[in-house]
């Protein structure tokens, strides 16, 4: 039980900190979303040192500052980003790709997660 | 252990297809599109209208009733591994075992998506090379429905079946001392007067539609059969006739 705890807040300590010593900026690194389905990637360095997004476009009402923060509702589904929640804020077919297309996209799998972890080499084929 | 890998996919253009090839793929009721990593994947889309308007032979391209097969919608897999995970549960698949996958292929200079996932299993083929091979007949084509059945308690582990399967759709069970695969779910829930495999069941994503290609009314016989829509086999050289067809959109 004891390690349990210890685990756990190793675990948590790792989550809140771990993008902020893995590399120098001031953003929130890429986030690996593991629910209502495992693996989809956000990356804060494409959306904000590429595409210029401020932290307030999102972090505004869409996404708390806090990870993890969106992954605890319920309505966190690809249904609420079809009707303009979250992601599908911007990703509604006019500011950016529709949501309802182009999956793979944004979903990278288990593949892709335990990679992130990893937990698994990149694949060996189309490594450029 | 991932069941297939396909390296750098390109479309190689259906001049260098042989033309014994490109008729056999016309007899069954689809005209060629192109052809991937030199024949492993033939890109065909349906010219059944054209071909077979009324013809009695096509009906025998679907020799069992019901003709289960399955329809892989490629781009809408997203790896979630729910099908995996249903299957495994479903079955009693162990760790080391799988009877479906999921392949990734990556594109890191394509436009747009760069990477794809590709749901494999077993194909069911009409013409099995697990079966022709099989010296006690444990594995076997259903006459029921198509299903490539096992048999465990027929089964001696010479791996025989293993070996000649293109799809790579056969792993050994160590609890049941046999090789183990994919049946549809026959024994789990079809016989069960289940309607759906675990794993098309379990798919958020409906990448995976099962169905019976022997009725007109049914969702992968009319995808398979929509005009103008491309319609593809994994390895169709190996000349198996697998049932388990793959398209995008
Ligand atoms: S995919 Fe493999 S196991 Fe399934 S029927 Fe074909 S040869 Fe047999
Ligand atoms: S459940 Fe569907 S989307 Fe998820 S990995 Fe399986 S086929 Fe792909």
């Amino acid at each position: 039980m004891r390690l349990f705890f210890i685990c756990l807040i190793c675990g948590l300590v790792l989550l809140i900190a771990g993008p902020g010593f893995a590399e120098d900026v001031d953003h929130g690194g890429d986030i690996h979303f593991k629910q209502p389905v495992v693996g989809v990637l956000f990356s804060h360095t494409l959306h904000v040192e590429e595409l210029g997004l401020e932290c307030d476009s999102c972090h505004e009402g869409l996404f708390a500052y806090e990870a993890g923060t969106a992954e605890a509702k319920d309505d966190f589904t690809m249904k609420s980003l079809a009707e303009g929640n979250y992601c599908g804020a911007c990703h509604d077919g006019s500011t950016a790709f529709s949501s309802e297309t182009r999956c793979a996209v944004c979903h990278e799998g288990v593949k892709g997660y335990k990679r992130a972890l990893g937990l698994i080499n990149a694949p060996e084929h189309d490594r450029k | 252990m991932t069941a297939l890998k396909f390296d750098n996919l390109k479309n190689e253009g259906i001049e260098n297809l042989p033309d014994r090839q490109r008729r056999n793929f016309l007899k069954l009721g689809f005209a060629i599109t192109g052809v991937f990593a030199g024949g492993t994947i033939l890109a065909v889309t349906s010219s059944v209208r054209r071909s077979f308007a009324s013809s009695g032979d096509f009906l025998a391209q679907y020799p069992y009733k019901p003709h289960y097969g399955m329809l892989i919608r490629q781009d809408r897999c997203i790896d979630c591994e729910r099908c995996k995970q249903a299957c495994a549960k479903t079955n009693h698949v162990p760790a080391y075992g799988y009877r479906t996958d999921i392949l990734e292929r990556v594109r890191p200079d394509a436009e747009g998506q760069q990477r794809e996932f590709i749901p494999v299993l077993c194909n069911h083929c009409n013409l099995p090379q697990c079966v022709r091979v099989c010296p006690t007949r444990a594995t076997y084509k259903d006459r029921r429905n198509g299903i490539v059945m096992m048999n465990p308690k027929k089964c001696i582990g010479c791996l025989t079946c293993q070996m000649a399967c293109p799809y790579n759709a056969r792993y050994f069970n160590e609890e049941k001392m046999a090789v183990d695969k994919c049946d549809f779910c026959w024994e789990a829930r079809l016989d069960r007067g289940g309607k759906l495999t675990a794993c098309a069941a379990a798919c958020p994503a409906q990448a995976r539609i099962f169905g019976d290609l022997s009725r007109d009314d049914d969702p992968v016989h009319r995808v398979v059969h929509q005009i103008g829509r491309t319609v593809w086999v994994l390895r169709p050289e190996a000349g198996t006739k697998p049932n388990v067809f793959y398209t995008r959109g």
